[in-house]
């Protein structure tokens, strides 16, 4: 009797919870934003417009400062117009980010709208996978888009994404520093080679590096090839990478300078282990003279967590020339890195669409990101001028107007992924010395043989 | 209830959410796992079939090999440092007396219950050659205060003090408990006979901890050959791939590498060894408790 009845309750037990798990397949179906059919039906009813929720997935974790906040702000007004449209957010730092934008690509369904980098090593197999809705080019005409800043978001003339950034590498220095010590922006590579000979007979560290990332390191490397080579270093790379063949001098040179800066301490003692956020301490504390980083660390200028008397006083300037180069002191490195695109699985591609418009309006990004001194957009900025600009947003504006020349995306961001990430590597080691140059340029050959 | 369980319908139900969710959570993605190694797969588009080229690739793979000494180092400090000082703790521990005791217990098992990330970035500010405590302790004995514990050549006893500190504790309350079960009479007898500390410890604690060690060792070499978030945030393999650890190293191929389908191959090999490790341990401790 006590088996029947124990069995009895095991079958029970098993068939409610079966009962449970299937429950959801029994409801009423469902649309996309969790709403019943039923509730769809009355709201229609009603005349009012449908709701839609447009998943956004994007690589900016802090939303009260910097781009996020900018970025936050676009969405909150959007929403405020239309009223009937939600917008979740995800946010995750760059490389998580990227670890599960695959996640999700390897899924059937993506968010609407996701941050992407216009660079080869990240966009071209997203494109190549089909991952990316094709954008009209002729709702951007208007958008005052910087020429060429479409191209890295671009294949076969079809645009799959729009920029975020005008991207400027340069070293920012301590200008009280500077002249409490006497030193001057150095006008050559040498005069910066003998300016942190000086800065560290001082016991202070010339160049805060952020070399624990390792793309600083690439960046920086890509910085000397630029002035080395001038304006061909793009192609040039490129074509290295096609023919898997680095033998140019350009290539030797920039490394061998890297290499013999990291041992004449132009960077800090474990630059190798620096990350990203101890290498700007170490500039905003004054514990380093100097910090090579992207103009889209210029909200520094107006972090108030930064002692007033550090945040007034940080200046930029770019790569100083280098000796028999062929790059003037106007030849920059710089590129359109960051942006967003549709994506083709997503479940609100036109909302998707009418969001990111809405977005990159002139009067939108980039007169939110200049006006809060947080980055130089990918459109005609110079038009939200408001002359209360921090000394390095005017800075950097000098730098955009009086370029000449520009470099494109840096060496590592050049390839496939596996490209950036032995660069990456390789990058760190030949600037410790545990590799030569030729072993450094003889490993980003081997990545495609 | 006897004859209940003997019902073989009883018996499925009630095993069959294991069996399920081993196939499922277990087996599958292991199966899974084999089939994505013979493939190109980069965790986006298409893939091709190319049999065992991944695995021949890994063979000649030196950041894979760097990788497993790294692990294998790890399991030989678990083993050498942390358990011979886990152990000797634990029973100094246990003759301390009621308060010491428990103050000690705590303090001791204290880094386990604080976040991977909290101790990887505390480490991190100490080994920091420009404002570290390290640092600043060579200074006050008159050094010069700018070693780099993180950087090439020491990275990797640097990340290893880390790994031993922080597991130390799990290992000691392991041990402690162990000796906690052995019979105070047995002490007591040894003592009357004139046994002193030394040999108590040698004689009674220590054979009669065999079992509490098998196991404990048995996970110190899995846990070393899973090591992966501490190193991930404390150096991240770097510099260069001088702290590259197994897990690290798949994860780096899998996902920043967008090589999913040689990260798969990396993931059956460290599968296998970690079940190989097991056996072999098995094995040793069978033949050791026969003997």
């Amino acid at each position: 009797m006590m088996k029947k009845v124990l069995v009895v309750i095991l079958t029970l037990a098993l068939t409610i919870s079966l009962v449970a798990c299937s429950s959801k397949g029994t409801k009423e179906p469902t649309s996309e934003n969790g709403t019943t059919k039923e509730q769809t039906d009355v709201e229609k009813s009603e005349d009012v417009a449908d709701p839609v929720t447009i998943k956004v997935f994007s690589n900016l974790p802090d939303r009260t400062s910097g781009q996020g906040f900018v970025e936050q702000t676009l969405f909150d007004a959007y929403m405020d117009e239309n009223t009937n449209v939600t917008i979740e957010v995800e946010t995750l730092d760059d490389e998580a980010y990227k670890t599960k934008f695959k996640a999700y690509a390897a899924g059937s369904k993506m968010p609407d709208l996701v941050s992407v980098w216009g660079q080869p090593g990240f966009i071209d197999e997203v494109i190549d996978a089909g991952i990316l809705e094709p954008l009209h080019e002729e709702d951007y005409k208007e958008y005052g888009f910087i020429n060429g800043s479409l191209d890295g978001f671009s294949k076969d003339g079809v645009i799959f994404g729009l920029p975020r950034n005008t991207d400027v590498l340069a070293f920012y220095y301590n200008q009280k520093m500077f002249q409490d010590h006497g030193w001057t922006v150095p006008q050559t590579y040498d005069e910066l080679l003998t300016l942190a000979d000086k800065i560290n007979a001082e016991d202070i560290i010339p160049v805060a590096m952020d070399g624990g990332d390792k793309w600083p390191l690439y960046i920086f490397i890509t910085d000397l090839m630029m002035k080395i080579d001038g304006s061909g270093i793009l192609d040039k790379v490129k074509t290295a990478i096609t023919n898997k063949d680095f033998s140019d001098p350009t290539f030797m040179q920039a490394a061998d300078l890297l290499y013999e800066s990291a041992q004449r301490d132009l960077f800090e003692i474990g630059f190798e282990t620096t990350d990203y956020g101890t290498a700007q301490n170490l500039f905003t504390n004054a514990q380093s003279a100097m910090y090579y980083m992207g103009s889209w660390d210029m909200s520094m200028a107006t972090n108030q967590d930064i002692p007033a008397e550090i945040r007034d006083n940080i200046r930029v300037f770019t790569m100083p020339v280098i000796q028999g180069g062929k790059a003037t002191a106007t030849d920059i490195t710089a590129w359109n890195g960051g942006g967003y695109s549709i994506t083709s699985s997503g479940a609100q591609k036109e909302e998707a669409r009418k969001l990111l418009n809405y977005m990159f309006k002139p009067e939108g990004w980039t007169k939110l990101a200049w006006e809060n001194g947080v980055c130089m957009s990918a459109q005609d900025f110079a038009q939200f001028e408001t002359g209360n600009e921090t000394e390095i947003q005017k800075q950097f504006m000098q730098i955009v107007k009086t370029s000449t020349n520009i470099s494109g995306s840096p060496l590592g961001d050049l390839g496939t992924t596996e490209f950036k990430t032995v660069t990456e590597d390789s990058v760190q080691d030949l600037s410790i010395g545990k590799i030569t140059s030729e072993e450094f340029l003889t490993g980003l050959e081997n990545v495609y043989k | 209830m006897h004859k209940a369980y003997s019902n073989k319908l009883v018996i499925l139900s009630l095993v069959l959410p294991g069996i399920l969710t081993f196939v499922f959570a277990v087996l599958a993605p292991i199966c899974l796992s084999v089939y994505y190694a013979l493939t190109d797969f980069s965790g986006l588009g298409d893939y091709n079939f190319i049999g065992g080229t991944n695995f021949i690739e890994l063979i000649h793979d030196t950041n894979f090999w760097l990788s497993l000494r790294n692990s294998l180092l790890l399991a030989a400090g678990f083993i050498l440092i942390q358990h011979p000082l886990a152990i000797i703790t634990a029973a100094i521990l246990d003759r301390l007396g009621k308060h010491a005791e428990g103050f000690f217990r705590c303090v001791y098992f204290l880094p386990n219950v604080i976040s991977v990330a909290i101790i990887a970035y505390l480490w991190k500010f100490i080994y920091n050659p420009s404002f570290g405590l390290l640092n600043n302790v060579i200074e006050i004995f008159g050094g010069k205060g700018e070693v780099n514990m993180l950087g090439t050549g020491t990275a990797i006893w640097a990340v290893l003090v880390v790994l031993i500190w922080h597991g130390f504790g799990w290992g000691m309350l392991i041990y402690y408990t162990g000796i906690k079960n052995i019979d105070p009479t047995l002490y007591e007898a040894a003592s009357i006979d004139g046994a002193d500390n030394k040999i108590s410890f040698l004689r009674i604690t220590l054979p009669l901890m065999k079992p509490v060690i098998q196991v404990n060792v048995t996970l110190a070499v899995i846990t070393a050959l899973k090591q992966m978030e501490t190193v991930y945030l404390l150096t991240n393999g770097g510099p260069g791939n001088e702290t590259q650890f197994m897990a690290n190293y798949l994860y780096k191929q899998a996902f920043s590498s967008f090589k999913y389908g040689y990260g798969n191959s990396i993931s059956v090999a460290f599968v296998s060894i970690c079940i190989l490790s097991t056996i072999i341990l098995n094995r040793i401790f069978k033949e050791k408790a026969e003997a």
